[in-house]
């Protein structure tokens, strides 16, 4: 198969930059997903691979070969759309064979690669019906059908599940991995849902308004978010964001909201000490914090009234005011505190995150780029 | 069921009576005419005059020893071809083009084929008039005589030394410019409402703009193809008013230019004035229209694409 890469590829819309100056690997044999909200230019790299749209700056790469100025049908990919985009006058049989029938591969040929690729995803018996006559599920392994019929070397997959129903779709979420793996095809996923993304990347690439925010596995994206928008992008409900002011009489320490104080022992100090901002951005993520009735020492505590709880069976999202911002915490289903009461929000030792209030980097990033630069 | 059918007929009725006084009742009459020897609309006097089959029998001699009624049915068969493939083989071309250019390149072209159908037919009519007239003066024939491709004028929808022909193609050319953009608009719309994801798959598929065409635009309007063919057949069949202007005007040779529509208008209103001739020969051209009609729809195989509606209505 092959690497995909991005070398400073800028893409523009009249006015509008979808994609500004993204450089990106996509690694051979790798499972990316491009996970970004609606307009944050996610869909527009994947064209870009895909050879719909030419960028306005920058090269792309298939392995060594320049593909920026080949044309889709030149690039050897597969396509598989969020609507599926079947042919809907032609059968399942000739929606695969299209592919092939325009390379003017011989018939016999077709027919096996056909019902090959029909048989690997158990719809050999659908290939006489029309699309209309297929089930969600069904019209979507048949669109991934004609995408891997041709072979490709890389496979682009644009939101393929967000039209099936819940159930479906953690069902083919596992599948499409276990495919993608079997075929050891480069794939590039875009979605904007991130258990998708998570739970399916080998790597995950977060972009927002055309720029990327992260690149890294899924773990790193969840537990050590690169900025402010990833935090609060990824997770459900997202990490809490607030601001808070600091204090250097002795430690480097914060001000939280309801008047307690947090000095910061471990790896963020060095960085608070060389750079001392007066203020910082302050994150967790609301598993990673409880409501306890007193407050323990050495966790850092927030002091709040409870604002709303909602139920959801397994767990508790207990929503606490404190000053003017609305902190979430997940409880266990038994902690249900009555709205109004005092509580302590006390998060788990080390899973703090202090953001850099101008660029909104988590520190600990800085941290590490100074240590490695010397 | 008796309710609904009662419902049914209260969304129908507005429709039925138009349908029933401007096509059911006319045709009636028209048919109650073609047995009466009325002329000069002497209706005390013959509207209840009944003759029987004469029309008739006088419109099968005319068919079977008049030469000038054998050019009106050559012509028609002409005209009516001919034109009709202009109309829709020409109109998805203009359409296909249109969608394949950029958007606003491609208004002003869609705008500029509509122009012949906004212009006044007697503005029109008198465009042509003035293009294929036959003297100096005429807008072709000066244009070639200054490029010394003629020595003299040439009277082109009349010489009987270019008839039939130069007559035909004056009036198909004429009517094909009115008619094309029918074609080009439905057929335009429609592969507007093609999904876009559609025509990306098939270039991703390794589909070339021809191949794009044949595979994917052309057999997603197979039904508008459908519609727009009987339409325009059974408008062709029936149309008569810019072939009036040419004919009146002699831009083309009389019977070269008439088709059995204008006929029958002719005989009815303007030359002879015979109405009951022209009722007869007004009720076949109805049952050409309608046998013609229905064998299109049964070859171009129209049962085959109508769904039985989806959900309970």
């Amino acid at each position: 198969m092959v690497e995909v890469r991005l070398e400073g590829v800028t893409k523009r819309f009249g006015r509008v930059t979808a994609v500004n100056n993204v450089n990106l690997t996509f690694g051979d044999g790798e499972f990316t997903a491009l996970l970004g909200p609606s307009g944050s230019g996610k869909s527009t790299i994947l064209y870009l691979v895909a050879g719909i749209y030419k960028p306005s700056k920058g090269r792309i790469y298939f392995g060594d070969r320049d593909v920026t100025d080949l044309m889709p049908n030149e690039r050897n990919i597969g396509l598989v759309f969020q609507n599926y985009a079947l042919y809907p006058h032609m059968t399942v049989y000739d929606n695969i064979a299209f592919p092939l029938k325009l390379r003017k591969t011989p018939p016999e040929v077709i027919r096996d690669k056909v019902l090959e690729v029909a048989k690997f995803l158990h719809i050999h018996e659908l290939l006489d019906r029309y699309p209309a006559q297929l089930s969600g599920g069904q019209q979507q392994r048949v669109a991934l059908a004609r995408a891997l019929v041709k072979e490709p070397e890389v496979l682009l997959l644009d939101e393929p599940l967000s039209n099936l129903d819940a159930l479906l779709r953690i069902k083919i979420r596992s599948e499409l991995k276990r495919i993608q793996k079997e075929l050891g095809v480069t794939a590039i996923y875009v979605t904007h849902d991130q258990s998708e993304a998570l739970a399916m990347a080998d790597k995950v690439v977060v972009i927002n308004r055309g720029v990327i925010q992260q690149e890294a596995p899924p773990d790193t994206i969840y537990n050590e978010p690169r900025n402010v928008f990833v935090a609060s992008f990824i997770g459900s409900p997202p990490a809490n964001i607030f601001p808070a002011t600091m204090d250097y009489t002795e430690e480097p320490c914060i001000n939280l909201p309801g008047g307690t104080r947090h000095c910061v022992e471990d790896e963020y100090a060095s960085v608070l000490w060389r750079m001392k901002p007066s203020k910082v951005i302050v994150g967790f993520r609301p598993e990673h914090a409880e409501i306890v009735e007193n407050p323990v020492d050495g966790r850092p505590v927030i002091v709040g009234e409870v604002y709303t709880v909602e139920p959801l069976g397994r767990e508790n999202i207990v929503t606490v005011a404190s000053e003017d911002i609305h902190l979430k915490v997940i409880t266990p289903p038994e902690v249900r505190p009555e709205a109004g009461e005092l509580v302590y929000v006390a998060v788990e030792k080390g899973k703090l995150m202090l953001f850099d209030p101008q660029t909104e980097v988590n520190l600990r990033y800085i941290a590490r780029e100074w240590s490695q630069g010397g | 069921m008796a309710r609904r059918g009662r419902q049914a007929l209260f969304f129908l009725l507005p429709m039925l009576i138009l349908v029933v006084a401007f096509y059911i009742l006319p045709l009636i009459l028209t048919a109650w005419i073609s047995f009466t020897p009325l002329t000069n609309w002497r209706v005390r006097d013959q509207l209840d005059d009944f003759v029987g089959l004469e029309n008739y029998v006088n419109l099968y001699y005319l068919a079977r020893y008049d030469p000038d009624f054998h050019k009106v049915l050559q012509t028609t068969l002409v005209f009516v071809t001919f034109t009709l493939f202009i109309n829709v083989v020409g109109g998805l071309v203009l359409a296909i083009l249109t969608y394949l250019i950029d958007e606003r390149i491609s208004l002003a072209y869609r705008l500029l084929w509509l122009l012949p159908r906004m212009t006044p037919l007697a503005v029109f009519g008198l465009l042509w008039y003035y293009f294929f007239y036959g003297g100096p003066q005429g807008t072709l024939n000066s244009f070639l005589l200054k490029l010394g491709v003629i020595d003299e004028p040439v009277r082109w929808g009349t010489d009987p030394a270019m008839l039939p022909y130069s007559a035909w193609a004056i009036i198909v050319f004429v009517n094909g410019l009115v008619g094309v953009s029918y074609g080009m608009i439905i057929f335009y719309s429609a592969f507007k409402n093609i999904p876009r994801e559609l025509i990306i798959a098939a270039r991703v598929d390794g589909a070339r703009t021809w191949e794009v065409i044949r595979h994917i635009l052309v057999p997603m309007v197979r039904w508008h193809i459908v519609f727009v063919t009987v339409w325009q057949l059974l408008s062709l069949i029936t149309s008569y008013t810019h072939l009036f202007v040419l004919v009146q005007w002699s831009v083309v040779d009389k019977w070269y230019g008439t088709t059995l529509a204008l006929y029958v208008f002719n005989t009815a209103f303007f030359d002879v004035k015979n109405q009951g001739f022209a009722a007869a020969a007004a009720v076949i051209l109805v049952i050409i229209g309608s046998i013609l009609g229905l064998v299109t729809l049964r070859i171009m195989r129209f049962s085959q694409m109508i769904s039985p509606p989806r959900g309970d209505i």
